[in-house]
């Protein structure tokens, strides 16, 4: 089988301009450009949505022993024609609950009920607590045709790294 | 009401509401850092000519707001403020007001043309779906 071929990497502490250049690396992409408009946006879409998931969940760096710190990472990697975006950052184990519910609960639902509950998340009000609201979960969910693949590795005491792969419609 | 006008970034879309010419338009890509705070004065805004049309005669208010959404991209946080603008334009038209809303698309976008089907459906309001 064909290795997945890398199209932009990140691994490191993202703020926001981190973010504008990696989507201006997306855009020039050869790979990216030659996607169908519909299939380039959703990639588009995904990583922008991935890396706000990491904005909302990730642990601040600077509140993690040294030894245990492990960056963020954004990836655009093509393989057999398929575009996947994978997104990993460390969480608290206490957030692993939260985060298994959530992603259970989009992976089990067809497009029909993701945007019954997209109608329902988008219509909450939105504190700051919960700005986000699981909306861009659903939204990703809803960019694939699979599952959202997802991983947690014990990263020390009380920390888990969460991994996330979405394989983009097309 | 003076017109609102927010010039366009890379990661935020242009937007003009001109209540003297009845037209608001919104374009470009909207993922800002602050959604909320870049929202805000919008939704304020409309919140305070709503009050101004309330404030006029009832035939003063037979005219047509030609509003016209041309995103290239928004991110789900941006979606739920979009959907608050229908709100606030459902709320004008409450009050007599006419809406022409055009929801423009760039031609095989079909998820662009899906997501304003689910906001029109969502705020009550009939969209012209446009490829621009």
């Amino acid at each position: 089988m064909k290795n997945a071929e890398v199209i932009i990497e990140f691994e490191g502490s993202i703020s926001f301009d981190i973010m504008e250049r990696l989507l201006s690396r997306l855009k020039a992409a050869r790979q990216f450009n030659e996607l169908r408009k519909p299939v380039r946006k959703r990639v588009y879409g995904t990583v922008v949505e991935s890396i706000d998931n990491i904005f909302k969940y990730a642990v601040p760096e600077e509140t993690v022993v040294v030894d245990m710190q492990r960056p963020p990472l954004v990836k655009v990697s093509e393989k057999e024609g398929k575009f996947i975006v994978t997104a990993g950052n460390l969480v608290k184990n206490s957030q692993i609950d939260d985060l298994r519910r959530k992603l259970n609960r989009v992976n089990d639902m067809d497009d029909e009920a993701l945007k019954s509950l997209y109608e329902q998340v988008i219509n909450k009000e939105a504190t700051d607590e919960d700005r986000g609201a699981g909306l861009g979960l659903i939204t990703m969910a809803l960019r694939t045709d699979e599952k959202i693949c997802y991983f947690f590795d014990p990263a020390g005491p009380g920390y888990t790294y969460f991994t996330m792969h979405i394989t983009i419609k097309e | 009401m003076e017109k609102f006008i927010i010039e366009p970034t890379a990661n935020s879309p242009r937007i003009v509401l001109d209540p003297e010419k009845g037209t608001f338009e919104f374009s470009g890509e909207s993922r800002p850092e602050n959604v909320r705070k870049f929202y805000l004065p919008v939704l304020e805004w409309l919140e305070a000519y709503t009050g101004s049309l309330e404030a006029l005669q009832d035939d003063q208010r037979k005219f047509d707001l030609q509003c016209q959404f041309n995103f290239e991209y928004f991110n789900s946080t941006s979606a739920k403020y979009i959907l608050d603008i229908f709100k606030s334009l459902n709320a004008i038209n409450a009050l007599g007001v006419g809406l022409d809303i055009k929801w423009l698309y760039e031609e095989d976008d079909e998820d662009m043309l899906e997501v304003g089907q689910e906001m029109s459906r969502m705020s009550k309001l009939s969209f012209e779906y446009i490829i621009s």
